[in-house]
């Protein structure tokens, strides 16, 4: 771990490197990516194909904070009303309706949840392989697409179309899943 | 000349605002559970440590033998009320060098002791501050089921709000590694909240997908059982669960787990490093009693537990290897591990611990950006502010109280009370003291009741394992740490005062 650790302090450093020089900065960029990418990789082989690499990402995480936090800069109690850069654009502003909130949450919450349901089920029922392998892939494909209807219709404001694919993706999903059947 | 248009790149401008208007909405709509989630999630990592710090007392040992777990099999099943339908027998580890026994009877009463390397039952184990805290980041108190569909919701909104968060974060190469304290509260926080959710990011969606899938596995089994087995559910889990022997409900004396030991011994005899894990003897007192083992196989794989499954007579009439999981199998043996970061030893727990505190701090950063953007725009919410002050201060100063408490108490139920006395405390407190008063009280007040904690620990419960000395330690320098920002918060105070 030590050894995953003196890959990914060096390996984010140079990173901050490459991102903090005006000109100059690939041959950092490449050694910190090569570094990083040999930290995560060689786990692999030592700590095991899985182990290895989770082990070597989230230390890497925290070399990464460590580094980060070793170069922060301390702002002056004035600049605070003169600190726009950085900031994050502000949110969309949409005209207020209640029909049309209750609906995108309900899209955002259980219409989604189904439709991502219906999409890991239907994953279950007609991919090839061992049934635990689908399932769980299945099983996966749930949070991730439930995860990503969430994000898509609290962000789209053409909320109607939104509506039929998550319609259409539910009906769609669980009838081909009925279809068949599991085997 | 013709003007050519240029192209806005991806993400555009629209969508970035879109996008934001959505994750703003989502993470307030989730702040409070998903901040109260993942801070009991990063101290659940260390459930090992806690239990060790419980029952310090404890004959610690690298192993048992058979015969001494047979006795203390018979000792707990003949300590139990009425007929036994269960025995759980976890083997002593690394991380938690004793074994337990917990027995399940058939009116539903469970109790867990804990053996001595004789085989004695040295008294029911100690576990009221680990379950009050594992159950609820689990499900949060509440009804099973519900409980636990709510917090996989929650790891669905954090899902769904890293990917919003990304797609929102149109500078997130150009601000890489900017940290800039001080100055803005609100440029402070968002390069807290953007630096801590890209550069963890592999860490945040394997705690939020793990668990998700965990929180919906009910559901999502539901719906295979509904959709292709005619709402037989059993079926579904009879794909990933061993069998069940067959069924035969006529008494018979207790199943002798010596020989089944030594039948597991001889099948395992190839594998240098094998340890049992633990086992479970599902109905002792019938004919149709069986004992399953896992057994790990010492591999480096994550899913390293061979199963190997036992009737009355020993025969062996399920075997499973780690070394054939498939994947679907080794992804399932896989989930809690990467979930509660017990796949790497200590270093990666307080890895864990600290990505998991990075975690609780993007819920709570994120709604103080939102507050510090109304308050820019002249549209402060005062109200909220307090309340939001007292859910992220009350959160750390309630389980203190809870932990303080579980040095008097093995009831969950009373720590339960605890919390949210402390916890209803606090945001009654919001209609007298401003946001930045309950955050020095809350900072305060779990800074010194962790000292507190650490202490009454040692005299209370004694030092019997150099574990617990490790966690005392702990929470008396994080309980400093937390005197220490009060201190400096105090002393910028009267700065500011004086300079007034």
């Amino acid at each position: 771990m030590v050894v995953i650790l003196g890959g990914a302090v060096p390996g984010t450093w140079m990173l901050r490197r490459a991102w903090s020089l005006k000109a100059g900065k690939a041959p950092w960029r490449w050694a910190g990516l090569t570094l990083l990418s040999f930290s995560i990789l060689w786990p692999a082989w030592l700590l095991g194909e899985a182990r290895g690499p989770f082990i070597a990402v989230t230390l890497l995480s925290v070399a990464a904070f460590g580094v980060i936090a070793s170069g922060y800069t301390l702002r002056p109690a004035k600049a605070s009303r003169a600190a726009r850069e950085g900031l994050a654009p502000e949110p969309a502003e949409r005209a207020p309706s209640v029909w049309r909130t209750t609906l995108r949450w309900s899209l955002a919450g259980p219409i989604g949840m189904v439709a991502a349901v219906a999409l890991g089920v239907s994953y279950a029922v007609w991919a090839p392989g061992e049934p635990q392998t689908r399932l769980l892939i299945g099983g996966l494909i749930v949070p991730v697409a439930w995860g990503g209807a969430m994000a898509w219709t609290l962000a789209d404001s053409r909320i109607l179309r939104a509506t039929a694919v998550l319609v259409g993706t539910a009906i769609a999903g669980f009838g081909a899943a009925m279809l068949r059947g599991f085997a | 000349m013709t003007k050519m248009k240029k192209r806005a790149g991806f993400p555009s401008p629209d969508l970035v605002r879109a996008v934001l208007k959505g994750h703003s909405g989502l993470g307030l709509a989730f702040a409070a559970i998903l901040y109260l989630v993942c801070l009991t999630g990063a101290i659940a990592v260390f459930a090992n440590e806690f239990q060790r710090w419980e029952n310090p007392g404890a004959e610690r040992m690298e192993t048992i033998s058979a015969n001494a777990v047979q006795a203390a099999y018979r000792t707990a099943m003949d300590r139990a009320d009425g007929p036994v339908e269960h025995v759980l027998i976890v083997m002593p580890s690394e991380d938690r060098p004793w074994p337990t026994l917990r027995v399940d009877a058939e009116d539903g009463t469970r109790t867990t002791w804990i053996a001595d390397s004789a085989g004695r039952i040295t008294g029911e184990i100690r576990e009221g501050w680990t379950k009050f805290l594992t159950r609820l980041h689990i499900n949060l108190h509440l009804p099973q089921s519900w409980g636990i569909f709510i917090v996989g919701l929650a790891g669905v909104a954090l899902l769904s709000s890293l990917i919003s968060g990304l797609l929102a974060h149109p500078r997130i190469f150009r601000d890489a590694f900017h940290l800039r304290l001080g100055g803005s509260r609100r440029l402070q926080g968002a390069d807290l909240h953007n630096r801590i959710g890209v550069w963890a990011l592999p860490f945040h969606l394997t705690a939020s997908l793990t668990g998700a899938l965990l929180g919906l596995s009910t559901v999502i089994i539901g719906a295979i059982g509904f959709a292709v087995f005619n709402g037989d559910t059993d079926k579904v889990y009879a794909i990933f669960v061993a069998p069940h022997p067959a069924e035969d409900a006529r008494p018979a004396p207790p199943l002798d787990l010596r020989s089944l030991f030594s039948k597991v011994a001889e099948r395992t005899s190839a594998q240098t490093s094998k340890r049992i894990d633990y086992l479970i003897v599902e109905h002792p007192m019938e004919q149709g009693a069986a004992a399953l083992f896992e057994v790990e196989d010492g591999s480096s794989r994550l899913a390293s537990a061979d199963s190997y499954a036992f009737d009355r007579t020993g025969k062996l009439y399920y075997e499973h290897k780690a070394a054939d999981n498939n994947v679907g199998q080794q992804i399932l043996g896989s989930l809690g591990l990467l979930h509660f970061g017990w796949f790497g030893g200590g270093a990666i727990r307080i890895a864990y611990g600290l990505l998991g505190i990075g975690l609780a701090y993007l819920a709570a950063g994120g709604v103080n950006i939102w507050l510090a953007r109304r308050r820019d725009k002249g549209q402060p919410a005062p109200g909220l502010e307090r309340v939001w002050a007292a859910t992220v201060w009350g959160q750390p100063l309630a389980l203190t109280c809870a932990a303080l408490a579980a040095l008097f108490t093995s009831s969950v139920a009373l720590l339960i009370w605890t919390w949210a006395a402390v916890s209803i405390a606090l945001l009654g407190a919001t209609a007298l003291l401003p946001p930045a008063m309950l955050s020095r009280v809350g900072r305060a007040g779990t800074g010194l009741l962790l000292i507190t904690v650490a202490a009454a620990h040692l005299v209370v419960m004694g030092t019997g394992d150099s574990v617990t000395l490790i966690v005392d330690g702990a929470l008396g320098m994080i309980g400093l740490g937390l005197l220490a920002t009060f201190g400096s918060q105090i002393s910028v105070f009267r700065r500011t005062l004086k300079a007034a």
